[in-house]
């Protein structure tokens, strides 16, 4: 599995990395980074939390 | 509490029901889960609903969540009616009960009124946004009573829909929220726009249905097309009134979100207890945190770590972005750690206790780095 970032619509919170920072960080410009493309199972409900914390839903898991 | 936990019941399909799920499954709860709520919609976000939701042209999707992995038995547009402690439970409004071992009460709140008149609209769910949007299309005259973060991005939500908007605030808007420093940044800029502020002590709405006015203390009269009002929000206990469990409409919990071993409330309703006493912070990363914490507790007990919230909060209005972390309203001038006042900026403010709120203005940033600011190691 993946996930996928909506790049319009993230504005940047950062909720994201703060529930999964093993998966994705924000960069200096406050652009979000996935650091890892492929997500394993055993980081499946790590990045599903990450998902879900979104408040503008610009992620989801494909 | 050692017998092991068959049923687990969520009530209220929130943002704060739906965590409470997920997070029952990632500390092992593998039995029957089942989550009521009495909107028709799967779990939604709330703040989209006042921000991308109001102005976004054609694009009808940013409140949407992705779709729920807990694969619990999802019962929706019923109503819990009622608990029973003692036989563990839950009623709901078609003659069902739900029976349970552990229970996740996350009925959130709804918008206070200041009237029953149909005339007065309130925004709280995803068919008042869809309400609210349909009657802007024809970008009638609008008053918004509430000066808080809520009316102030319904003011300009609306002035964004070509609307000539009067926002009708007890004091200075936002400076309950915010403090004088920033809600003067804000008012600033909805003054910009065109936004009309009235302040006034307590406003009413009177008139009958198709006629409704807002009264100002002083007796002055506004009439609009539209009238919106955002006053805050009542905690959805009403169906817990027999337990006991619930005082001045609020669960007190302790801090692992328990109000009793075997029940749980999270979200808006709960106060837990923070650095400035027990209270209720009714925002979305503070019912996120509440239901991860929660439901560990009722999983694994006192070994669950107890909740350690810092607060955040962001707010999208009148061209400003904020966000900030640490504990709001903030008194004085802040200190620039960038930029300057009038553009894109971070800023702390330092409190007694050493503690401090960073607050980042138009501005982008991670809220790890945000946090560690608030903390003095940034
Ligand atoms: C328009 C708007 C904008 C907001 N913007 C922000 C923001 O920018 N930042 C921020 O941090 N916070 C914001 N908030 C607050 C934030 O959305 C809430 O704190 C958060 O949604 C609370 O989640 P919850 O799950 O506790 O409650 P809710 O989201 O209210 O969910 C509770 C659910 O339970 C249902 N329910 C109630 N009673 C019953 C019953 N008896 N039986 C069954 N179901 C029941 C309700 O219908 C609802 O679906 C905003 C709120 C609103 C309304
Ligand atoms: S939480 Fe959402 S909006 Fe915030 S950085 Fe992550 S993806 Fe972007």
């Amino acid at each position: 599995m993946k996930i996928v970032i909506d790049r319009p619509r993230c504005e940047g919170h950062g909720l994201c990395e703060e529930a999964a920072p093993q998966l994705m960080h924000l960069d200096d410009d406050g652009e979000l980074v996935l650091d890892r493309e492929e997500i394993s199972d055993a980081d499946a409900s790590l990045a599903n939390a990450a998902v879900r914390v979104c408040p503008v839903a610009a992620l989801r898991i494909a | 509490m050692s017998t092991p936990i068959k049923r687990v019941v969520v009530v209220g399909n929130g943002i704060a029901g739906l965590t409470a799920a997920d997070s029952l499954r990632e500390s092992g709860f593998d039995g029957e889960l089942t989550i009521v709520g009495d909107e028709p919609h799967p779990a939604y976000s709330r703040p989209a609903l006042s921000k991308a939701l109001l102005l976004d042209g054609d694009d009808m999707s940013s409140h949407e969540l992705p779709p729920p992995t807990h694969g619990a038995n999802e019962i929706r547009g019923v109503r819990a009616s009622g608990l029973d402690v003692e036989r563990r439970l839950v009623s709901l409004e078609d003659g069902t009960a739900l029976p349970y071992d552990r229970l996740v009460i996350a009925t959130g709140s709804r918008a206070r009124r200041l009237s029953d008149l149909p005339e007065e609209l309130t925004l709280r769910g995803l068919d008042d946004a869809l309400t609210l949007r349909g009657r802007l299309a024809a970008s009638p005259s609008v008053v918004v009573v509430g000066g808080g973060p809520l009316g102030m991005e319904i003011a300009s939500g609306c002035l964004a829909a070509g609307c000539r908007v009067t926002l009708v605030s007890q004091g200075t808007p936002l400076i309950v929220q915010l403090g004088p420093y920033l809600a003067d940044v804000f008012v600033k800029a909805a003054l910009d726009r065109g936004l009309t502020v009235v302040e006034t002590g307590g406003a009413r709405l009177e008139g009958q249905a198709g006629d409704a006015r807002v009264v100002l203390e002083d007796g002055a009269v506004l009439q609009a097309g539209l009238v919106i009002s955002a006053v805050g929000d009542v905690p959805n206990t009403d169906w817990l009134a027999d337990t006991g469990m619930v005082e001045k409409g609020v669960l007190q919990v302790d801090s692992r979100g328990l109000v009793r071993p075997d029940i749980a409330a999270v979200g808006d309703p709960a106060a837990f207890p923070t650095p400035y006493g027990r209270r209720r912070i009714p925002l979305w990363s503070s019912a996120i945190e509440q239901a991860k914490v929660a439901a560990a507790a009722l999983v694994r007990g006192d070994e669950a770590p107890p909740l350690r919230f810092q607060p955040y909060f962001w707010t999208e209005q009148f061209g400003l972005s904020l966000k900030a972390v640490g504990y709001l309203p903030v008194q004085g001038e802040p200190t620039y750690v960038e930029g300057g006042p009038g553009g894109s900026s971070l800023m702390r403010w330092s409190h007694d206790d050493g503690s401090g709120t960073a607050v980042a203005l138009n501005h982008r940033i991670p809220i790890p780095r945000l946090r560690r600011l608030s903390q003095g190691t940034g």
